[in-house]
């Protein structure tokens, strides 16, 4: 990143990027926890068993509450491209413009046409429509996932594009560009990390409520589906996706790999640094301990592969903030890692029968949840501080991509003032999202038994 | 095939003005109709379920403008940057409070709730008017299509104008009384106790309060964009947009008069959209109007994406609109029916 303070292009992006990074702190787990309503409607429809739709009707109303945050904050986003980032807009639109639309037409009606009906339908609807409207937000919350990588990917990977004769791009090939390869092991790899955001949540409230002996059945519930879906997520994440990705890098963004592996030099086997701080102005790792060869066989299938180093390419083709990159990659590595390991543990001793009673995991599984957060947005940092200095990559630069006439002392005053929206919204989502769970799932009292408790106090009152 | 866009962008943008402006004048309404606390929920829970699917509207507007005029979205939205931004923390926070502030049956939770929702409903209406009256003045776009404003200038509407300027302001105002009307109208419908009775009383005095001040604003818009008038005369769509104002003007009065509440909630809703289509329809094919060199106005024929951009939109956009209409009769089936204060069917509001 341009440490030139008074660079506008500096100011966009660090607005762009807080908001950003703010915003996909709900999403993930809205993705994530999409598929356990889901799951849960499906075995209360065939088991008939009550405590399912407890379980539905307790997430219910925090995966509202983070759904409302995340629409608000989402919004500003697709603004931002035009506010924020007119030189790429009216460069690119006639691309990114088509998946921003088709996000809108096809995901956003879909999602908070259903959000409602999931949240207070299930009298109304019947337990039949109920699941499906939870199938309809979780697709609709897919697929907006899926158009917006799909333009990420883009500007990672540009394809099915054409350079018009004024120099801007339009689409020259829609099943190109929605089918592009970057895409799908983006969303493959997204998705899964997105799961594990759920997963280590549901586990955690799990947790929480075993540590307190409080909801048993519902604890239980929260643990197995929380550790069992943490695995499967955990593992999928690293492999094939996280992999997958890795190789991509490797394949189009070489430059970009070495800035992330801190791999100043090129050459064969290659490793990946356990510990050691890039320093850039003497190019070098500092104090490596290294795993011979694992980079060369990660990205390129064999521990003699050759990995190409940043001293390959000139300066300004380096990703802009090298520091920062490679910390963000390695810290997505290293809690990957300790998921895999984490929830494998956990699932081993649910296998026995141990889970609940071993007090000193039901803390760490407790206090695990923010670490997928911190994963998620570390990750995200690696892919587009790696995509630096380009804004799509190889075709248009980020420094050529920001609004010439928004002054910074626009952007500085709007920035300070999400920021302080944000902070607060942060707080007030902290401070209901922990008011449901100490309420914790109703197990007694259904939702009639509840709606007669406000219809009587209403009247009451009206009285 | 760039008319029919220019029509769809704005018929969208028009859908979501018509559907959240209810929302919009029910916050204004909020401090003289609802009186309780109880009234209050009512009140949210007549607009509350459907919220965020109303401001859907808007997100696919912008996504379908970066699509198919994408010079446009980069051009107006630099320049509004500071409008825009404001538009922007009005929706969040009306969007919070509308969520949250059920959350806890509490009086100083649920005061401060209804606080905000007052606040930025207000902003949002005079915000949106004022957009209107900048798209309908112009703004100060330079050679190159870009263009930069501050708050206000002078506050006339000639030259390096602000987002502010006597004209905007009077169409900010027509917004607020407008909205305020439809909302009224809106409630009335949905709503049933002294709230309904209240809202039956103050939409017949705002609409009567509608005529002049739109009487107003077509001579203010006829002093600051003359050949708007020469160009809507000439233009079939402005007078079919006129045909569909005397038709619903009519029969919303009609409505008003015999309590009819849904003939006078669907003429609301005609009414506004008749309105916002003349307008739309007058200022095409310009869609940013230059107050500093006619000739650097930005049209719909020079912003647009390339026509195999335009091509593709046209395939695909047809049928996201129609699962949206499902979805639409899907959940306003759903949501059928008066909200009453003391029978909370429909939600947690």
């Amino acid at each position: 990143m341009n440490s030139n303070l008074s660079d506008p292009a500096f100011w966009s992006r660090f607005q762009f990027g807080f908001t950003l990074t703010y915003h996909y702190l709900f999403p993930q787990l809205t993705m994530g926890l999409a598929w356990f309503l889901v799951y849960w409607k499906w075995r209360a429809l065939r088991t008939g068993d009550e405590k399912y739709n407890h379980a539905v009707r307790f997430w219910a109303k925090i995966f509202g509450l983070n759904f409302a945050v995340g629409v608000v904050t989402g919004i500003p986003m697709e603004f931002q491209f035009g506010t924020n980032w007119a030189g790429f807009t009216r460069y690119a639109g006639g691309v990114i413009g088509q998946t921003l639309a088709m996000e809108g037409m096809f995901a956003f009606f879909l999602e908070s046409a259903f959000i409602g009906a999931l949240i207070w339908g299930e009298k109304r609807l019947g337990p039949r429509y109920h699941f499906l409207a939870a199938v309809g937000v979780a697709l609709g919350s897919w697929l907006s996932g899926y158009f917006i990588l799909v333009t990420n990917a883009f500007m990672q990977h540009p394809v099915g594009y054409k350079v018009g004769a004024d120099g801007l791009l339009g689409i020259s090939s829609l099943s190109a560009y929605l089918l592009n390869p970057w895409a799908w092991v983006e969303f493959a790899h997204n998705q899964m990390a997105a799961l594990v955001t759920g997963s280590f949540v549901v586990a955690a409230v799990g947790a929480f409520y075993s540590l307190r002996e409080q909801h048993p059945k519902q604890s239980q519930l929260y643990l197995r589906a929380g550790v069992s879906a943490g695995l499967i997520a955990s593992l999928l994440v690293a492999f094939p996706t996280g992999d997958q990705q890795a190789k991509m890098v490797g394949r189009h963004q070489p430059v970009t790999l070495a800035a992330m592996e801190g791999r100043f030099q090129g050459g064969s086997m290659a490793g990946v640094a356990i510990i050691g701080q890039p320093n850039v102005a003497a190019q070098r790792l500092d104090n490596p301990i290294e795993v011979p060869g694992a980079l060369s066989f990660l990205a390129y299938g064999t521990f003699q592969s050759y990995v190409h180093g940043l001293d390959e390419y000139p300066a300004n083709a380096w990703p802009d903030n090298i520091e920062l990159l490679y910390y963000s990659f390695h810290l997505m590595i290293t809690l990957g890692t300790i998921f895999i390991l984490l929830m494998a543990f956990a699932t081993f001793q649910n296998w026995r029968g141990r889970l609940q009673s071993s007090t000193w995991l039901l803390w760490v599984l407790m206090l695990a949840f923010p670490f997928p957060y911190i994963a998620n947005t570390v990750g995200w940092m690696t892919a587009e501080l790696g995509r630096q200095p380009w804004l799509a990559y190889g075709l248009f630069h980020t420094r050529d991509g920001y609004s010439k006439v928004v002054s910074n002392g626009n952007t500085i005053f709007t920035l300070i003032g999400f920021i302080g929206l944000y902070f607060v919204l942060g707080l007030l989502f902290l401070f209901l999202v922990g008011r449901e769970i100490a309420h914790g799932p109703d197990e007694e009292a259904a939702v009639e038994g509840r709606a007669r408790v406000v219809t009587a106090r209403g009247k009451e009152q009206v009285a | 095939m760039i008319a029919a866009w220019y029509a769809i962008v704005s018929l969208m943008l028009i859908t979501y003005v018509v559907l959240d402006g209810r929302n919009f004048g029910a916050g204004l309404l909020f401090a003289v109709i609802a009186k309780t606390r109880e009234e209050r929920r009512q009140v949210i829970a007549a607009i509350g379920p459907l919220w965020s699917w109303h401001e859907v509207w808007l997100v696919a507007f912008g996504g379908v403008l970066v699509a198919v005029f994408p010079k446009l979205m980069a051009s107006a939205f630099a320049g509004y940057y500071l409008a825009l931004f404001l538009i922007l923390w009005c929706l969040i926070l009306r969007g919070i409070s509308i969520e949250v502030g059920g959350h806890i049956n509490d009086r100083l939770w649920q005061g401060f709730w209804d606080f905000v929702f007052v606040s930025a409903n207000l902003l949002l209406a005079v915000l949106f008017g004022a957009a209107a009256g900048n798209l309908a003045r112009g703004v100060p776009l330079d050679a190159n299509g870009d263009f930069s404003m501050p708050f206000f200038t002078d506050f006339t509407p000639r030259g390096h104008v602000g987002l502010l300027d006597w004209y905007t302001v009077s169409v900010a105002i027509f917004a607020v009384v407008i909205l305020t009307a439809h909302g009224a109208t809106y409630l009335t419908l949905k709503t049933e106790g002294p709230v309904h009775d209240r809202c039956a009383i103050y939409a017949r005095y705002l609409w009567a309060l509608v005529a002049p001040v739109l009487l107003i604003i077509t001579v203010e818009s006829l002093e600051v964009r003359p050949e708007l008038f020469g160009q809507a005369i000439s233009n079939p769509i402005c007078w079919l947009g006129l045909l569909v104002i005397i038709g619903s003007a009519t029969a919303l009065v009609s409505g008003l008069w015999t309590g009819r509440e849904l003939r006078a909630f669907l003429a609301s809703n005609f009414l506004l959209a008749g309105l916002l289509i003349t307008g739309s329809a007058a200022i095409f094919p310009v869609m940013l109007y230059s107050t500093l060199s006619p000739q650097d106005s930005l049209t719909a024929n020079s912003v647009a994406a390339p026509h195999n951009s335009l091509f593709l939109a046209s395939i695909w956009w047809p049928i996201g609109f129609a699962l949206a209409t499902l979805y639409f009769v899907f959940i306003s089936r759903r949501y059928a029916g008066k909200v009453s204060v003391n029978r909370d069917n429909q939600s947690v509001y």
